[in-house]
């Protein structure tokens, strides 16, 4: 039982640092970026083709891989989205276009390195720490580190620093932002960039913890995605609310009935969540109009 | 021969499979990721019927159709309380569960091993056992579906769904039920995605999960958007290209796993290139 609370903790983690970086997106453009599960998966794979095709070591390799996925990310923002926010597409039409971009990231990842799952290997397998009788590895341990210090930080960067204000201001109303002499276009390339390079992040933590594949991040994408509207949107702690709740429904049903049966029962209490409460958790109102 | 009618077969499926999408994403607005789990319900309600308890086609096919129908009944119920983009992210939700249900409820769907031995079809004594007969059959359906729709989309009912798709505020300002309208285009949907499925199951004789993937769900939103939204012929010839281009590719010496790549890589550029340009039928 120690076990499975431990678990929870550890998946919430992953999945609180995926839907952080999506949420920073998703407040400040106001659609869905499919696209991450993209840079999440990328940012695993940029990884492996520094650390094994290029041979640069792993300590250089992590933080080049990071800024690609970031890169990666601003890449969308200014050759898609960007064109699209001028015609003032609606933001059905961004995610439409979105998920085209997602297929195509998807599709030249397995082309080049085929879709077969990958692993980074650093010697034999480690037991792990023992906490209460509970089992831990150190990639857990610094998952669970830096998704909370991510949390924090982009909390504090929210709130403390002018960027970060000037983040806000344009998430809140962008025509009033750039009246106020916010230039949009450099702060969305900022709230990109932050939020790809935790996606990537989030990528190269859970490569290193199981495996990867080619569509690998568009699961952990949707977990996230499933955390940030079941918590709400907008409010930061219900976040971490809807994270816990996510990764507790997911490992709570693989306990008590089976393993294979956790990811519908993530969607299903996405929907049930859905009815419940349209707002989620924070209850703050997001849509126009509901009719 | 054989080969080219294979190709002709599939782009049949897809043909059916998008046009049955166009009623709902097209018409109503519904832009839904959940096809291909109407698709595999229909294939899956099939395989079992005829496997398990020997029925024939043409008492499978009503039957998948209603289950199918039903299914989609009561998802609609529950997630048309969403709109535009949460509505798209339940879908998705909805694909995912289905799948799920498919690759684990082994006692039912035989898991990620999938049906095999599925008789092929009878029609009046006879066996549609080579391609040809079977191409001609899948044709009629095509026609009928296409009439179908054609007629919907030339009745009230159908200039209403599109009126939802254009202004639902409006519709909604002149005592329509918008709720209900959507409702009754998603099952629709659902419905005419269920004769693809079993046509499909009888036509390969062996079905498992992989073909009813998210990924299948976009390939079919993609061929309806690329087609045209509420452009039948568009949806009919977007399927024809985007079927025979992989053939295409393959002509210039790429592998089979390439060619397979390469198509995806070419309508996911061609989404984003239309959403650049613009679609008015997409709203927000």
């Amino acid at each position: 039982m120690t076990q499975v609370v431990l678990n929870i903790f550890i998946s919430a983690s992953l999945i609180l640092l995926i839907a952080n970086s999506f949420s920073i997106l998703y407040t400040t453009v106001k659609f869905f970026h499919l696209a991450h599960g993209a840079v999440i998966t990328a940012g695993a794979y940029f990884v492996f083709y520094f650390s094994t095709r290029l041979s640069i070591p792993f300590l250089t390799a992590v933080p080049l891989a990071i800024l690609s996925g970031a890169l990666l990310g601003v890449l969308c923002e200014v050759f898609v989205y960007r064109q699209m926010r001028k015609k003032r597409r609606p933001a059905l039409a961004c995610l439409i276009a979105s998920l085209g971009l997602y297929v195509v990231f998807q599709n030249c990842i397995s082309l080049y390195f085929g879709s077969d799952a990958k692993v980074f290997r650093f010697g034999p397998v480690e037991a792990g720490h023992k906490v209460l009788g509970a089992h831990i590895t150190t990639t857990q341990l610094i998952t669970i580190e830096v998704s909370v210090l991510l949390f924090f930080m982009t909390g504090l960067f929210l709130r403390h620093t002018s960027a970060g204000r000037s983040i806000r201001a344009i998430a809140c109303d962008q025509e009033l932002g750039e009246i106020y002499g916010i230039n949009s276009n450099k702060i969305i390339i900022i709230v990109f960039a932050i939020g790809s390079a935790m996606a990537a992040t989030a990528g190269i933590l859970a490569a290193i913890d199981t495996n990867m594949t080619p569509a690998f991040g568009f699961d952990l994408l949707l977990y996230g995605v499933v955390a940030m509207v079941v918590g709400g949107v907008g409010s930061t702690w219900s976040i971490v609310a809807g994270a816990l709740l996510v990764s507790a429904s997911r490992n709570f049903a693989g306990y008590y009935i089976d393993t294979k049966w956790m990811d519908a029962v993530t969607y299903v209490v996405l929907i049930l969540f859905l009815i419940w409460k349209p707002l989620g958790f924070s209850g703050h109102r997001l849509k126009k109009i509901n009719l | 021969m054989e080969y080219i009618l294979h190709i002709l077969i599939f782009t049949c499926f897809y043909i059916l499979l998008s046009q049955s999408l166009n009623i709902a994403a097209g018409y109503t607005g519904l832009i839904s990721l959940a096809h291909a789990g109407f698709y595999g319900i229909g294939a899956y309600t099939t395989a079992i019927l005829s496997t398990k308890w020997g029925l024939s086609f043409w008492l499978n096919l009503p039957l998948a159709m209603l289950v199918s129908g039903a299914i989609a009944l009561l998802i609609s119920l529950i997630i048309l309380r969403t709109v535009e983009d949460y509505f798209i992210i339940c879908t998705l939700g909805i694909q995912v569960v289905i799948f799920s249900i498919m690759n684990n409820w082994t006692g039912m769907t035989n898991g990620p091993l999938g049906i095999p031995g599925i008789p092929g079809i009878r029609f009046l004594g006879m066996a549609l056992d080579t391609r040809i007969k079977f191409l001609a059959l899948l044709l009629f359906f095509v026609l009928i579906v296409w009439g179908i729709l054609k007629n919907v989309s030339r009745s009230g009912f159908g200039n209403t769904l599109k009126a939802i798709g254009e202004d639902e505020i409006y519709v909604q300002s002149i005592g329509k039920n918008v709720r209900q309208y959507r409702v009754i285009s998603f099952t629709i949907g659902a419905i005419l995605a269920a004769i693809p499925g079993g046509l499909y199951a009888h036509y390969v004789s062996y079905i498992d999960p992989a073909s009813f993937t998210v990924s299948e769900s976009i390939f079919i939103l993609s061929i309806v958007i690329i087609g045209g939204l509420e452009s039948l012929a568009g949806s009919c010839l977007s399927s024809v290209f985007l079927v025979m281009l992989p053939e295409g590719l393959r002509f210039l010496g790429m592998s089979n796993n390439t060619a397979a790549g390469v198509r995806q890589i070419i309508y996911g550029a061609i989404l984003v290139l239309i959403m650049l340009k613009g679609n008015k039928r997409i709203k927000g």
